[in-house]
């Protein structure tokens, strides 16, 4: 499954890039492919272009605050969790995913 | 004979100031009334009050406010200079005689005691710091001094014998005070007794008391009344100081009363036997310095003053206080033992565990941040090949001399005097500037002190020196040349600063030197001064050394000269260039004409220092061109051997010097100079390389093996460590960001590690701490696990588009890396966790080895 991403934290300098370092590795024991987006102190970094959001099939939001240019996911099915929740069971947001 | 017939001269002012015709400006007021034999009567035309223009606590008294008519009267033999002296002073001076005191007291911080005590439940008193530091000891309760109500004394038998005994206690307890004035080693502590020997031999003062007398009171009853009287009168004033000046009243007539009956009536002595805190609702300053040194280590004052005297001579003796602590008294049990921290602005039971575990940790901080700031600031500056450059500092008084030795100063290179002389409408007496000199020696401990002598011209308005306004006082009368005129004044401060010459190394300096006959007599000054001093049998140092500011141009082609006059040169680049250039700096118009790293500019420095040196000579730099240090290795370059800068940098000067190579900056200078214009010179200056930002890095901030107990305790040792490195001064700051994170939600991440970290500009660089656990503690991590490992980012909020961010945002996607985070639990030393994540990380770090 080709999966988008975009990790958020409050002060942005942390738990953003902890988020998505997680999410990368445990979709890759899942068997997926990953991109994933972070929106930190640093601004947006690894950003999605529209293409990489155009072939997801699933587009997973891990974060705190307000996702930065949000319509660009229109049209695309949006899993929503708190930051923390990366952090904490990744597995149980792959694992939803295969159903 | 013509009788001289003494017809009275009157005028009416309006009062000027704001706050009325308090102390101050009414001791000056009568400080110029006492310069005449006339009398002087000032009456309050709103309430007809009158007062007697010599007496302090009369004018006080007249109850004089804001806007009120007052009415002058004068007379007697010199009457008409009297007129014209006091009508000069209610026109020029009186308006300009309510400055405030100048109060150093510490910001008060909110009244929440620290995280870790908090959280162990302890309650704290809140006070403001007027005299910092931290201190424990028992409480002991000292009540105030206050004038019996009534005395069991016999009647009186003789009004001439009771008038004799109040004489005589008057002028005992001014000898009293004199005696103490001789022994006072502060400024602020002479301040306090020459106001308290001012209220003493106040004629208001002995008028009431022979009036009691007169009326068949006996001296004790006269003195307890008029005491009451001017008790009263001070402390309904709607003026904080006024009201403060009644317990000066109320001691000077408890030392009346003491030399009358040869015993205080009022409460004895407090005799200290173990280290105490004194406690009390306000404390005369006689009560405080009866107290033994030796064992009072903090006062706590009930009553709010700053300005009171006893917060002015705890201060002055570093005795740490705190004011206005609520109920001090009654939460405070006699015999108890507390903690006085007067850096946070609390008092608390020392008996309990947490407090004493936490004060444990905070002497611990504060004694590793001394011994690195001193390692680091005591070191003198060496460039990479070798050099020796001493960093002096500049001060204009004692407070600026001490910031500059706790930063690691080699001297002071330039102490101004000009502050001595300012804001007020008499010269300051030799013994006034003694014990600014005095303090200033002793303070620097060996290390030399340049004292420059007075530089005012037609700019400053100084009433005692009647300059005329100039139309352009840069090219006028200023500096040396005024000191012919005004030979006086001169004397008296080459004497003060003789004497301080004895105290430690002490040099005087004068400044605006433009030709050789001006220092041939500056010297005879000098060895003036020195005749006056040792027939009145005064110690001084014989071969004080004598120097000249190089700021006048002419002085570049008589140096030949000079040499074998002086001792040594200091180059004050302000005015030098400004008259080098012939441009204002202050003018927009020219001011592009103008700069110190011009080609020319530095060519003539070079002339200057070069020829200085083959003298033999020494030669320092104090302007404005070492205050920048972007110039440091053009002064380097140029032979400088001496520089003196703002107080506060000294630190980062000495650091800078470290990282420069003397040689380079050598040929740096050889290129300057052959540059044509400032921005090649700017250029080269571009290519050396100058101060490398602090690292993310430092060995201060690994500390394996905490003993912390729990979360608060972990970010308290945590924010200490950044404290100890100078990475931050403002600890509750930096702890408060840290927390502010942590409600959001707990930063534990699991696998027992936790992040905390904030964006804050409390810490003076991005900083990384790493913190490892004895024993495991809850962090309410996401995983329900302990926590052993805590890493903390600091990043600073002004910079947030710097590249550490991109080294933040490494670690915080390694720490999801199982084998780093074992790495991290497993490193053995603070240098090998360094170096490990200087390599994982792709950093710099630094650190004392």
């Amino acid at each position: 499954m080709k999966i988008v991403a975009v990790t958020a934290c409050p002060t942005g300098i942390a738990h953003t890039y902890m988020a998505a370092a997680r999410l990368e590795k445990i979709a890759k024991n899942f068997g997926h492919e990953i991109k994933v987006e972070t929106q930190g102190a640093m601004g947006i970094e690894n950003r999605l272009t529209e293409n990489d959001i155009r072939q997801a099939h699933i587009a997973i939001f891990a974060v705190d605050i307000e996702v930065e240019e949000r319509e660009r996911f229109n049209g695309v099915k949006v899993i929503q969790v708190p930051l923390q929740e990366a952090l904490k069971n990744p597995e149980n947001i792959f694992s939803k995913l295969q159903h | 004979m013509t009788q001289e017939v003494s017809t009275s001269l009157q005028f009416v002012f309006s009062c000027p100031l704001s706050s009325g015709l308090h102390a101050r400006p009414a001791s000056h007021l009568a400080e110029v009334v006492n310069q005449f034999a006339s009398d002087c009567t000032l009456t309050n035309l709103r309430n007809g009050l009158m007062a007697n223009g010599k007496s302090v606590l009369g004018i006080i008294a007249a109850d004089i406010r804001y806007s009120d008519q007052c009415a002058v009267r004068v007379s007697g033999e010199d009457e008409h200079s009297a007129h014209a002296a006091l009508r000069q002073f209610v026109a020029e001076a009186l308006p300009l005689c309510d400055v405030p005191l100048a109060v150093s007291a510490a910001p008060i911080r909110s009244n929440t005691p620290p995280r870790p005590l908090k959280a162990a439940g302890v309650s704290c008193s809140f006070g403001v710091p007027v005299s910092r530091g931290i201190a424990h000891g028992k409480v002991v309760i000292v009540s105030r001094m206050t004038l019996p109500s009534s005395l069991s004394t016999p009647n009186k038998t003789d009004s001439q014998k009771e008038l004799d005994h109040i004489k005589d206690a008057v002028a005992a307890v001014r000898r009293r005070i004199g005696e103490k004035l001789k022994y006072s080693i502060t400024p602020a502590g002479t301040a306090v007794l020459q106001a308290d020997l001012a209220m003493a031999s106040d004629v208001f003062l002995v008028e009431k008391l022979t009036e009691q007398v007169l009326r068949g009171k006996s001296a004790g009853q006269a003195v307890v009344e008029t005491g009451e009287f001017f008790i009263d009168l001070l402390r309904h004033s709607d003026n904080e100081y006024v009201r403060e000046r009644s317990s000066d009243i109320e001691e000077i007539c408890l030392q009346l009363l003491e030399e009358i009956y040869g015993a205080s009536p009022g409460s004895a002595p407090v005799a200290l036997h173990e280290p105490s805190v004194v406690v009390a609702e306000t404390l005369a300053p006689q009560q405080l310095l009866e107290l033994d040194r030796r064992w009072l280590k903090a006062l706590v004052l009930e009553y709010s003053g700053s300005t009171s005297h006893a917060a002015i001579l705890a201060r002055s003796l570093g005795i740490p206080t705190l004011v206005g602590v609520r109920n001090a008294r009654l939460v405070l049990p006699p015999g108890s033992e507390v903690v006085v921290d007067a850096n946070r602005g609390l008092v608390v039971s020392y008996s309990l565990a947490a407090v004493r575990r936490f004060y444990g940790r905070e002497q611990q901080t504060l004694q590793r941040r001394r011994e690195l700031w001193s390692r680091q600031t005591e070191k003198p500056a060496i460039t990479l090949d070798g050099q020796r450059i001493d960093v002096a500092a500049n001060a204009s008084s004692v407070e600026e001399l001490v910031i500059a030795f706790e930063n690691g100063a080699d001297g002071i290179g330039l102490f101004r005097t000009e502050m001595i002389f300012l804001g007020r409408e008499y010269p300051p007496s030799e013994e006034e500037q003694f014990a600014i000199y005095a303090e200033a020696a002793r303070t620097a401990g060996g290390r030399p002190v340049v004292i420059r002598t007075i530089d005012i011209g037609g700019d400053k308005r100084v009433p005692y020196l009647n300059l005329p306004p100039e139309e352009n006082p840069f090219l006028g009368y200023r500096g040396a040349r005024i000191y012919a005129e005004h030979h006086q004044l001169l004397q008296s401060q080459l004497r003060a600063i003789l004497r301080a010459s004895a105290l430690g190394q002490v040099q005087i300096m004068a400044p605006m030197i433009s030709s050789l006959e001006e220092i041939v007599q500056f010297k005879d000054a000098i060895i003036q001064a020195k005749q006056h001093l040792i027939r009145n049998g005064m110690p001084f140092q014989p071969d004080l050394k004598v120097g000249i500011m190089v700021e006048v141009p002419s002085v570049a082609f008589i140096l030949d000269q000079l040499c074998s006059e002086v001792d040594f040169f200091s180059i004050g680049t302000n005015d030098l260039s400004q008259y080098f250039f012939a441009a204002d700096r202050n003018n927009s118009k020219v001011n592009e004409l103008f700069s110190v790293r011009h080609p020319s500019f530095l060519r003539f420095l070079k002339q200057i220092v070069d020829q200085i040196r083959l003298a033999g000579k020494w030669v320092g730099m104090c302007g404005e061109m070492a205050a920048d240090i972007r110039n440091l290795p053009l002064l380097v370059g140029l032979g400088l051997r001496e520089i003196s800068v703002p107080a506060v940098e000294v630190r980062e000067y000495k650091r800078t010097v470290s990282r420069l190579y003397a040689s380079d900056c050598g040929v740096m200078v050889e290129r300057s100079i052959a540059s044509a214009k400032v921005l090649e010179v700017d250029g080269l200056l571009g290519q050396q390389p100058l101060q490398a930002a602090q690292p993310l890095l430092a060995r201060e901030l690994i500390l394996l093996g905490s003993t912390s107990k729990n979360k608060e305790e972990v970010i308290q040792e945590m924010v200490d460590a950044f404290y100890v490195a100078s990475r931050t001064e403002d600890r509750h700051l930096l702890e408060e960001a840290l927390w502010a994170r942590e409600a959001v939600y707990s930063t534990g991440l699991g696998y027992g590690f936790a992040t905390p970290h904030c964006k804050t500009d409390a810490v003076a660089a991005d900083s990384i701490c790493v913190l490892r656990l004895r024993e495991p503690i809850n962090w309410d991590s996401i995983d329900g696990e302990r926590v052993r490992m805590v890493v903390l980012l600091a990043l600073r909020n002004s910079e947030v588009a710097n590249n550490h961010m991109q080294v933040f945002s490494t670690l915080a996607r390694k720490l999801m890396n199982e084998d780093f985070r074992q790495h991290l639990l497993e490193v053995e030393t603070a240098d090998e966790a360094t170096t490990y994540l200087a390599a994982q990380l792709g950093t710099a770090m630094t650190g004392e080895r």
